[in-house]
């Protein structure tokens, strides 16, 4: 009776299965956003612990794990806010670049600042059916811990992060004030050649390490 | 400048008659730029660009918010100030503070400060009817000031797990859904808004001592309590100045947003809080 039971809940589950949108059982790190900021952050982790490589090229290593789950443009773009559909085609080419090369240098210039810190991760929460938020605190050897959340969004199949928040601070709102100040007083000109200035300082500062 | 980069609270928490007196001179310059006072420094949409821009789909959290400024012709200047005061006298002093005093010295004299302060984060919590609150703040300061041997230590949070729970008047103004005003760019206490700098007014105006004794010596011993704070907590944070400007672009604006949003957070933790 027993045995009958079970096999009879065996089929009603693989039928539900079966029957359920694919993406209930797709593999999990595919498509589930504490997964996606999970295995980034960890692969990150382990190359900040691997102090044996050199230096070159754990930031190379680095930034191919940045640059697989960031999304750069859409930073660029809201980063820039409605400033962005002023600009030419052409500008907002150059900017993306740009922009993404400062933000990318700017994470990787950390590496040298890395004393053990251990990451937690936290709750997961869900901003509508394309937006998630996952919050992860940054915990160092001795004092505070730092808040981190990671704000996704998905793209096709797969998510991306759009954004992050260090302390409750939205860096890529804190550019957009930035950049709405510099285009308002000063135009497009004087803020791409800044952005360019400050990546090649921080540049040239990852180099001399 | 340094002051400029810390948390809100903190800052906005500190008392002082000659902060009052600094504050209120600020207020009568700023009461001339009235038509300026009706606007406030949250998000705005005034622009016709930013409101076409935000009639197009945004991510959460990314509302192509523009903040209005409009004393920035003010603002820009004392910035430039507190930058300068702190390249020439806050940084080179508190440097040497902390050769001579070690790093947990400097943090007993942080918690020393701050356990002072209780009396604007009791008043405060009570005004937003937070009664648990307040109350833990009459605990930490009871056992603190006793047990943490008079505040250098915080036993109340180690071995009692009472946190502690920060709040201010500018943060009652906004948690009561009053509207806090221009951004306002303070000299020596850095960032602020008109109802922020009212609000730290009213938490130095909680000081009982201020009452008992003569105004020389509370100003005195206020404004050496400030510089005190100053020097040290920006001691206890070397770098934090030199790394902020390495990752900006334009400095006035990233400590801004920081500020607007630090504030924004917290009094939203505020009603989150409640159940």
């Amino acid at each position: 009776m027993r045995r009958r039971a079970f096999a009879l809940f065996t089929l009603v589950a693989v039928v539900a299965l079966s029957l359920a949108p694919s993406r209930f059982i797709a593999p999990a790190f595919a498509d589930d956003p504490m997964a996606v900021v999970r295995n980034t952050v960890n692969q990150a982790l382990g190359v900040l612990r691997d102090t044996s490589t050199p230096l070159a090229q754990r930031q190379d290593q680095l930034r191919q794990i940045v640059s697989s789950t960031f999304d750069f443009t859409e930073m660029a773009k809201s980063a820039l806010g409605y400033h962005w559909k002023q600009i030419s085609p052409a500008q907002q080419q150059e900017f993306t670049t740009a922009f993404v090369a400062f933000i990318e240098d700017s994470y990787l210039s950390k590496i040298n600042d890395y004393r053990g810190q251990q990451v937690t991760f936290g709750t997961v929460s869900n901003d509508g059916p394309q937006y998630a938020q996952v919050n992860t605190d940054i915990v160092p050897p001795t004092g505070d811990a730092i808040h981190v959340n990671y704000r996704l969004l998905q793209d096709g199949s797969t998510w991306k992060i759009y954004d992050v928040t260090v302390d409750a601070i939205s860096i890529i709102a804190n550019y957009r004030n930035q950049f709405n100040r510099v285009m308002n007083n000063q135009g497009y000109d004087v803020l791409i050649a800044d952005l360019k200035r400050k990546q090649a300082a921080l540049a040239a500062s990852l180099a001399n390490h | 400048m340094e002051i400029a980069m810390t948390s809100g609270s903190k800052q906005i928490e500190r008392t002082g008659a000659l902060w009052m007196m600094l504050a209120s001179s600020l207020l009568a310059v700023v009461s001339f730029a009235t038509p300026a006072l009706c606007q406030d420094a949250a998000p705005l949409a005034t622009n016709p660009a930013a409101q076409s821009a935000a009639s197009a789909q945004t991510p959460p959290g990314e509302n192509n918010q523009v903040y209005s400024d409009p004393l920035s012709g003010f603002n820009e200047p004392m910035f430039n100030f507190n930058l300068k005061l702190d390249d020439w006298v806050l940084r080179p002093v508190a440097s040497g503070y902390a050769t001579i005093a070690p790093q947990p010295v400097r943090e007993s004299v942080g918690r020393f400060l701050d356990n002072v302060r209780v009396i604007p984060r009791f008043a405060n919590n009570l005004f937003q009817l937070k009664f648990a609150e307040a109350g833990g703040e009459v605990a930490r300061f009871g056992i603190n000031s006793t047990v943490g041997i008079a505040g250098l230590f915080d036993p109340a949070d180690a071995w009692f797990g009472l946190k502690e729970h920060p709040n201010d008047f500018g943060l009652t103004i906004r948690y009561y859904g009053i509207p806090t005003g221009p951004y306002v760019m303070l000299p020596f206490l850095g960032p602020s808004t008109v109802g922020d700098t009212v609000g730290m007014v009213a938490d130095s105006a909680m000081n009982p001592m201020s009452y008992l004794l003569p105004w020389w010596i509370t100003l005195s011993a206020d404004t050496g309590q400030d510089v005190i704070y100053a020097v040290n907590y920006r001691s206890l944070h070397m770098n934090q100045f030199e790394e902020a400007d390495r990752f900006a672009i334009d400095l006035y604006g990233a400590v801004q947003d920081a500020y607007l949003q630090t504030r924004a957070h917290e009094v939203k933790k505020l009603h989150e809080e409640e159940w």
